[in-house]
């Protein structure tokens, strides 16, 4: 039974999550799906997507996703009038950044946005002419573009080299969520010692299914309830910034934004874990 | 027709605006019970018009018109096809006038068609409300029974500015108020339109994130004047006369909070400016005058930095300005040599703006210009205000002697005369970019002062 592709238990997740909505919706009110579930949605349907159909269709819909993060990141945060060039070459380096992973040229996808884009920004910033409030704006341009546009990049590439693995990411940062969400473990350190107790045991149960060995299985049980503690952490003071309130998410006030929050840091960590033990590629 | 207008708003215009630029709008239930309406918004941006066709139920599509300036859709001739098969407009021509646009909307409000205005009547200042023109009260004065629904939009300011070339993908929010029904005089329903527009306003921006506030940038007055025409007096005085917290910089430091004089910290670069100046002033000849009084105008220029940065004050005075002090004085030692074009090129070396090379003639001729350059002392502050007080060389010369005080190299006549001269060149050169009063300083202090505090209040009002 282990051996079916990841794509049935994303399907079963699928219908798991239209369950809920569809019982959110007819119980009036009564009953909310929890905003998180928007992400899930998008993931699980990538994943199944991936896996069944095209890489390709998966990737450019994280694509989207990927640029509807970063709209609404950049409609929230302060930008000046005079810094519209760079606003669009961030909207250009979506595309430019998930062709790299289309035509799976890894080292160039990794530095593209540390150095190519983060020297073009500042560029393009300047271009706008006023100097007045310059590393504000190129400061929350490189942030925008790291978070949304590099991290959701790099769920794409984990996805490009196992939909398994990105399916159990995907479970295991769910579950971390829910348990931050559920309230009933009040202290930090106890939050996440136990998803910690909840994902080891999960990682290491599945070892033989995701083909990673037994001991990197544990780490990655430890380490994805640290880094989703600490993306929370971080992105929380983020959106409390930009002004978006948990309680009253809008449509572009925060709410593709605050459904990624806990993903942004475990992609890219997961990613490279995997990818540096699992010997991934040409190291 | 319609079906087709329909199917091409469903299907074209809303998943374009929403895939692209993403439209959020709250309150749409305030519309939906409406059969006829006047909707009111601001305008910012071309993109407002559409946005607020996608706010609108279906079935109001087709029965409601938008006011629109013709010259903005005329070119290119294919755009203003689609519009007007799209929207149907009410065309105004603003070469023209409003009446017949007015009869035009009349006409279709009879009809029993909607209406969406923009009152603002043009592309306002990004984010902020405008005065609204008379058309709006007009309509409404005119048809009681049609209730004005104020709609609030933020974001096409940023996603498609006026002076922007290609609109950007940014999140548009519309919010639509409770519908209201406006009777009473035209003027009167306009501004209670405009106060419900404000408050829907002011609930939007509250979600605004807002970086750290501009540093404070106080406005800094100079006066400027030979010796004894009572610049120093004069200075003071002003710095006693505006509310909020003025400093005045002079042979004294003093501060002013609300028109009272309050404490001052001490700084150390006023103490060693203190003691420079007192050198300069017993000095016996312009030779040996040159040196100190250079360092003490540009510890005067350093003190002014202090003073920004420690006491913040709203306004500072200063009983002369280091550079155009400076610049006068370098005209009194190379009078022929000077004119205005040197004047100005020396005034934007010393200030940091003027970049010129190692061999430029401008430095050849004065050295001092090198030197001061050599030593990296070339950002001195220009004062955003400058008032010079023209004086009599001849009545100074009175009051200096009436003083009883020693008299200092240069305070004899035909320096002074030669001074004032070119206190008249420094402000011929300031006046193309800076606030300039010119007062004949024999008048009384009253009256000057009273000149001067009209002119600092313009010039306040022109920075910000």
């Amino acid at each position: 039974m282990l051996d079916v592709s990841p794509s049935i238990y994303s399907l079963i997740a699928l219908f798991v999550l239209a369950g809920v909505q569809l019982a959110a919706l007819f119980s009036k009110g009564r009953l909310e799906a929890p905003s998180a579930l928007r992400s899930l949605w998008i993931f699980f349907s990538a994943i199944a997507l991936a896996d069944w159909f095209s890489f390709c269709g998966a990737m450019w819909l994280l694509a989207f996703v990927s640029f509807c993060a970063l709209r609404e990141y950049l409609s929230l945060v302060d930008i000046r009038l005079e810094d519209r060039w760079g606003i669009l070459a961030s909207y250009l380096s979506i595309p430019f950044m998930f062709y790299l992973i289309q035509i799976e040229w890894y080292g160039f996808f990794i530095i593209a946005i540390p150095v190519y884009v983060f020297l073009l920004m500042p560029f393009f910033v300047a271009l706008g002419g006023r100097s007045q409030g310059i590393v504000f704006s190129v400061g929350a341009l490189n942030f925008g573009l790291f978070f949304y546009v590099s991290c959701i990049g790099h769920l794409a590439y984990l996805l490009f080299y196992s939909a398994r693995m990105t399916l159990l990411m995907v479970v295991a940062v769910a579950i971390a969520d829910g348990v931050y969400t559920s309230g009933k473990f009040k202290s930090l350190a106890l939050r996440t010692l136990v998803r910690m107790a909840i994902l080891c045991p999960l990682y290491v149960s599945l070892a033989r299914w995701t083909a990673i060995p037994l001991v990197h299985s544990a780490m990655l049980g430890i380490l994805i309830p640290v880094s989703v503690c600490l993306g929370r952490f971080t992105l929380h003071a983020v959106e409390q910034d930009l002004g978006i309130r948990a309680d009253r998410l809008q449509p572009g006030r925060g709410r593709t934004i605050d459904g990624l929050k806990s993903y942004l840091f475990t992609a890219p960590i997961v990613f490279h874990y995997l990818r540096w033990f699992l010997k991934w590629g040409d190291l | 027709m319609d079906i087709l207008r329909k199917a091409l708003h469903l299907l074209l215009i809303r998943p374009l605006l929403h895939l692209l630029f993403g439209v959020n709008v709250v309150g749409r239930e305030n519309l939906e019970e409406l059969d006829q309406f006047v909707l009111a918004a601001n305008h910012n941006s071309h993109l407002d018009i559409f946005l607020l066709y996608s706010a609108l139920p279906l079935n109001k599509i087709a029965r409601t018109h938008a006011v629109a300036a013709r010259d903005y859709f005329s070119n290119p001739p294919w755009l203003f096809k689609a519009v007007q098969f799209l929207l149907r407009p009410v065309w105004i021509d603003r070469s023209e006038g409003g009446i017949t646009a007015i009869k035009e909307i009349q006409r279709r409000l009879d009809d029993g068609r909607s209406i969406i205005i923009f009152p603002e009547g043009t592309r306002g200042a990004a984010g902020e409300l405008q005065a609204f023109q008379g058309g709006v009260g007009l309509i409404a004065c005119h048809n009681p029974d049609v209730p004005v629904v104020p709609v609030y939009l933020e974001g096409p300011e940023r996603a498609f500015p006026k002076s922007a070339p290609v609109p950007l993908p940014l999140w548009n929010h519309i919010t639509i108020g409770p519908p209201q029904l406006l009777r009473g005089k035209s003027k009167e329903i306009s501004s209670r339109l405009h106060d419900h527009l404000e408050a829907l306003a002011e609930e939007e921006r509250a979600y605004r994130q807002r970086r750290m506030a501009e540093p404070h940038q106080p406005l800094s007055v100079a006066v400027i004047g030979i010796d004894s025409s009572g610049k120093s007096t004069l200075s003071r005085r002003l710095a006693g006369c505006f509310e909020g917290d003025s400093c005045f910089i002079g042979d004294s430091l003093e501060l002013f909070k609300d028109r009272a004089p309050c404490d001052a910290q001490p700084l150390v670069a006023n103490e060693v400016r203190k003691w420079v100046g007192r050198q300069a002033k017993s000095a016996k000849s312009l030779a040996h005058y040159k040196i100190p009084k250079l360092a003490e105008l540009l510890l005067r220029d350093r003190l002014l930095s202090d003073v920004h940065r420690w006491y913040r004050p709203d306004r500072i005075f200063m009983d002369g300005s280091p550079l155009l002090n400076m610049v006068g004085w370098a005209i009194l030692y190379h009078e022929d040599a000077f004119t205005e074009n040197i004047c100005a090129a020396a005034m934007d070396i010393l200030t940091g703006q003027h970049v010129c090379g190692k061999r430029d003639p401008i430095l050849k001729k004065f050295p001092e210009l090198e030197a001061l350059r050599k030593l990296n002392l070339t950002h001195l502050h220009l004062p955003d205000a400058v008032i010079f007080l023209d004086v009599d060389p001849v009545i100074c010369i009175e009051r200096i002697t009436a003083r009883g005080e020693k008299v200092q190299a240069h305070e004899n006549i035909e320096k002074l005369t030669k001074l004032r001269k070119a206190y008249h060149l420094v402000c011929d050169v300031v006046q193309q970019t800076l606030p300039v009063l010119r007062l004949a300083g024999d008048e009384s202090l009253e009256k000057l002062t009273e000149e001067a505090v009209a002119f600092i209040r313009s010039a306040d009002n022109e920075t910000n």
